[in-house]
């Protein structure tokens, strides 16, 4: 049984957002347009944050995508009152969205800022209609939405897998903002397979997980940014 | 009635059943009978070119059956088609390696943007009002046709005139040649943000009139003169690629990161040391550092050959650029110069690059070519590591298209256009075809050159949007998108081998729209006399000219593994290049030597630094205005996506928004605080946006990301923030005469505090009313 994980090189990361727009175009995400994004119900599952350092003129910039960090010991699942938010065997912090209530309890407890509400009913205008992902649904008005390590391609990886009688091989699966990440940093796989390229980046010595301190148990391992 | 029976039923061909009973017309869509064989369900994969910017990345599309609103014989109806769903990087493309950029995600929303022109127009109104009737292809074409013959009836050079892009693909080498033979001039490019200056400098320098690509894989010192390699400029994603292997690709060698800029950019927010330095001396910087690898002795400046001997002093070590006087101009300290000159000597192999504001000003083509003899200096000139030239194929010669003339040369840059052409009424064109150029947006003022077009008799769109400059268009002929249509293109940077992208359409065209080259094709055959052009159709046009190209497998049938593979990459034959490498023209070991070639414009004499030259009186306009390259936007072109719209912007997180960035001392002194609203000034007119303070820029500018402030240009970007190009003079480059687009001055004065007009993803400074409407976060 794989469990699911990410590597982030903050020393790659160049902050170019190609992963915010491929997951945008992967799993449906409407945008919401100025006035409500003014509200802040903008929704990027995975977003590029900046940390300033220093002043003018010895400044320096770190990025950091960020993303939900599917924590083993995850705030958001105790506190559903219908198990809409729940952890799954393979280790994701997974929504069921006609569970959903809208409670919103989740993305209070989420010290990420990883959860989105939908404020509305999606609507593209037509007929931006057809590019819509059909492996993925629509979210509608009173549910919460985040990040699912593209749960869609993990299952398809894993229908293929199985209908060759083999395991889930390093490789097999990847999620749309690591495919896209042009400088390489976001690196997706199995973190119980020892020799998979994210377990080797996981136990690298530049390691460290977000927030660690709260005992979240985050599966996403950040590389440092390395400095001169 | 079983559900098969009922779709049976139900998918009816053509409009053969009138829905006179639906009296709702949304109601009375008719299914159609698909075109192809669709399996619900099961996605394809195909090849794809995306075109979005020059540098040519590979796709691969993801095609599913997907029920489209379509038009026939003026009955709606849907009908079951394979549909692009995403756009992904193509793994094997020798440019981008299965990796695309956020543009490019979002080059899907141009072929389902629910604004594009779906059927040829024909104005209805006074002229850029925007008021269209629709009209037939027969009609559109046959209108065409008698405009052009009118056109060639006279005997005036340059009376056909096409706005287009730079590019050397075959559409683009078609455009020449067909522009050409009804003795038009052009096409007329123009990319604000282009690349002439460097191009020209490399000729100068290293005889390759061409963008280099940067080997950054092995390199250990780079240093960056304002080019946003992993942003915007030249091939981002190829260059990405390679920063990431520079970073942590090796193990133990981790390669050091140096960028030289006013304003910060998305790429000098990765680099480990950020150097601000006075704009328009970075050339004076690079000699700087020159000086000291000659004074120490660690080179000759033999070593840096011709791209040197054109740099007066450059022979003599260049003694009037020691570090002293260097910092003097430059602003940056001498013993950083001196440290800066070492470590780039030191770590290599290293490479120095330039583009961006640096080459925007008065003397851009000096700083260009100080930066190359740095270059070669260092030997960092077609060695590992350093910057190369990706070959190039000559597309006219592969196509034939030579044997009806045609020359590179022939590409008019849009300054000379406006200066020569539309100066006075005996020149200006009669017929002007405007190919998804929009340069009425991002001219400076005072070309004037909405005013000169109004002058022309007739302006022709091809373009897929209405947007400031098709707007003036008497007749839209409505290209397909580029997921729709044959689409190519040649890399200029970005491999290490001959590229050339080519796609099949992926999908078939959503509108009542023509590819352009089937326009032109139609077009030339309706002509008095036609013109005749030695192939069918735009497949047999790309199918003869790269069936030249030797088969990239053994025994393989060369244009359908072309078409498989998404392109043809490997090794050109020396007859089909483009022009000789410089590693051709430097005999034996001796790196960056004497290069030849007729084609190579000869140096006028020593090049030597000039202070640059500003407009606006410093007293009255006290500040730099820089209009920056928009990471998302580019020049303004993608402003009409709407994913791009809400992504955030890498340093500030502004969505949906313009804004002026400005250093927290300025601000400070002038009242200016986070989110108010400011009015910036220059002798030319006046912009207002939020300002953002930031520590990333230097106190005696001001920056404007271009993008926004488009008056026609979709829903999604008409009437939303400002543009920066409506204040800008037109300086030019001394030499080149390039627009110098970073040498305006302006003044900055605070309007109001914040109105709600900038957006921002991130926490911090929340819009107005927000606190109506509190956020979940």
């Amino acid at each position: 049984m794989p469990k699911w994980g990410m590597a982030a090189d903050l020393d790659t990361c160049t902050g170019c957002g190609a992963c915010v727009t491929a997951c945008h175009a992967e799993n449906n995400i409407s945008t919401v347009g100025p006035d409500q994004a003014a509200r802040g119900r903008a929704k990027h599952w995975i977003r590029v944050e900046r940390y300033w350092e220093g002043t003018f003129p010895d400044v320096r910039v770190k990025f950091r995508p960020v993303m939900c960090q599917q924590c083993d010991q995850a705030p958001c699942e105790p506190v559903c009152p219908t198990y809409a938010s729940h952890h799954t065997e393979n280790g994701l912090n997974a929504q069921v969205y006609n569970r959903c209530i809208g409670t919103r309890y989740c993305a209070n407890a989420c010290p990420y800022n990883a959860r989105f509400f939908d404020f509305f009913n999606p609507s593209w205008d037509k007929p931006l209609h057809l590019q819509l992902n059909p492996d993925v649904s629509l979210r509608e008005v009173g549910v919460m939405e985040k990040c699912t390590f593209c749960v869609q391609r993990i299952k398809a990886a894993t229908s293929a897998a199985k209908a060759e009688d083999r395991p889930i091989e390093d490789g097999d699966v990847t999620t749309a903002c690591a495919q896209a990440c042009p400088a390489n940093a976001l690196v997706f796989g199995d973190l119980n397979d020892p020799e998979s390229r994210v377990s080797r980046l996981a136990r690298s010595a530049r390691g460290t997980r977000l927030l660690e301190d709260l005992g979240t148990q985050p599966n996403v391992t950040y590389l440092s940014r390395q400095t001169v | 009635m079983d559900r098969r029976t009922f779709i049976r039923l139900t998918a009816v061909s053509g409009a053969t059943t009138a829905v006179g009973a639906c009296s709702v017309p949304s109601e009375s869509l008719i299914r159609f009978v698909p075109d192809e064989d669709v399996v619900p369900g099961l996605s394809v994969w195909t090849p794809g070119v995306c075109t979005l910017c020059g540098a040519g990345c590979g796709l691969t599309v993801r095609l599913m059956d997907a029920d489209a609103d379509v038009l026939r014989d003026g009955q709606k109806g849907v009908k079951r088609t394979l549909a692009a769903k995403k756009l992904e990087g193509h793994a094997e493309h020798p440019v981008n390696h299965g990796r695309l950029c956020a543009r490019g995600q979002a080059g899907i929303q141009v072929t389902y943007h629910p604004d594009r022109i779906t059927q040829p127009l024909k104005r209805a109104g006074e002229r850029g009002t925007g008021r269209y009737e629709a009209i037939d292809w027969e009609e559109a074409l046959a209108d065409l046709a008698k405009r052009l013959d009118a056109v060639r009836a006279t005997a005036r050079p340059g009376r056909l005139a096409w706005f287009g892009r730079a590019g050397a693909g075959h559409r683009d080498a078609l455009v020449l040649a067909f522009v050409r033979r009804l003795g038009g001039s052009g096409p007329i490019a123009f990319d604000v943000f282009g690349d002439e200056v460097l191009r020209r400098a490399n000729a100068q320098s290293f005889g390759r009139h061409q963008l280099p690509t940067l080997d950054l894989v092995q390199a250990r010192y780079v240093i960056s003169c304002g080019a946003d390699f992993l942003g915007t400029w030249n091939s981002p994603v190829a260059h990405s690629l390679g920063y990431g292997a520079m970073r942590q690709g090796r193990r133990g060698i981790r390669g050091a990161f140096v960028q030289v800029e006013s304003r910060m950019t998305q790429t000098g927010a990765n680099a480990d040391e950020w150097l601000p330095a006075n704009p328009g001396t970075e050339g004076a910087l690079a000699l700087g550092l020159a000086h000291v690898i000659m004074a120490r002795g660690a080179a000759r400046a033999g070593v840096a050959g011709r791209a040197g001997a054109q740099i007066e002093e450059c022979a003599d070590g260049l003694p009037s650029f020691n570090p002293e006087a260097v910092s003097g101009l430059t602003g940056v300290s001498a013993k950083r110069i001196e440290r800066l000159a070492t470590e780039l000597i030191d770590n290599r192999p290293s490479v120095v690059i330039v583009s961006g504001p640096p080459l925007a000003h008065t003397n851009g083509l000096f700083t260009a070519l100080a930066v190359n003899a740095l270059n070669a200096l260092i030997g960092a000139v077609e060695q590992p590591s350093g910057l190369f030239f990706t070959p190039q194929a000559n597309v006219a010669a592969m196509a034939k298209l030579d044997a009806i003339g045609q020359a590179p040369a022939d590409i008019l840059p849009m300054h000379a256009f406006v200066a020569e052409r539309l100066a006075d009424a005996a020149s200006t064109p009669e017929l002007l075809i405007v190919d998804g150029a929009n340069p009425v947006f991002s001219a400076p003022p005072a070309w004037r050159l909405r005013a000169s077009l109004l002058r022309v008799p007739t302006i022709v769109s091809v373009g897929a949007f209405l947007d400031e400059t098709s707007a003036l268009a008497d007749l839209i002929l409505p290209d397909h998108s580029f997921l729709e249509s044959w689409t190519d293109a040649m890399p200029e940077s970005g491999a290490s081998t001959g590229v050339i992208s080519v796609a099949a359409p992926a999908m078939r065209p959503l509108h009542n729209t023509k590819s352009t080259v089937d326009v032109l094709r139609e077009v030339s055959a309706k002509l008095q006399p036609p013109l005749e052009w030695p192939w069918q159709t735009h497949e047999e046009f790309l199918m003869a000219s790269i069936g030249t190209l030797p088969p990239t497998e053994k025994d393989g049938d060369g244009w359908s593994e072309v078409q498989m593979r998404g392109g043809w990459w490997g090794d050109l034959p020396p007859t089909l290049r483009r022009a000789s490498s410089l590693s051709d023209e430097t005999s034996g070991g001796s790196r960056a030597g004497s290069a030849r070639g007729a084609a190579v414009p000869s140096p006028r004499q020593l090049e030597r630094f000039t202070t640059p030259q500003f407009d606006g009186d410093s007293t009255a306009f006290p500040l730099y205005f820089l209009p920056a390259v928009s990471p998302v936007f580019l020049d303004g072109s993608l402003a009409h996506l709407p994913w791009l719209q809400e992504l955030p912007d890498p340093l500030t997180s502004a969505m949906w928004s313009a804004w002026v960035e400005l250093n927290p001392d300025t601000a400070q002194g002038l009242g200016i605080r986070d989110g108010d609203v400011v009015r910036v000034t220059s002798a030319h007119g006046w912009v207002e946006a939020a300002a953002i303070l930031s520590l990333g820029i230097a106190p005696t500018l001001v920056a404007m990301p271009a993008g926004q402030g488009h008056t026609t240009y979709t829903r999604y970007a008409s009437g939303r923030g400002a543009n920066p190009f409506t204040i800008l003079a037109a300086v030019t480059e001394e030499t080149t005469g390039a627009l110098a687009w970073a040498a305006t001055r302006v003044k900055i004065e605070h309007v109001s505090g914040p109105d709600g007009r900038l957006v921002l993803f991130a926490g911090g400074q929340r819009a107005h009313g927000a606190s109506d409407y509190p956020p979940h976060r």
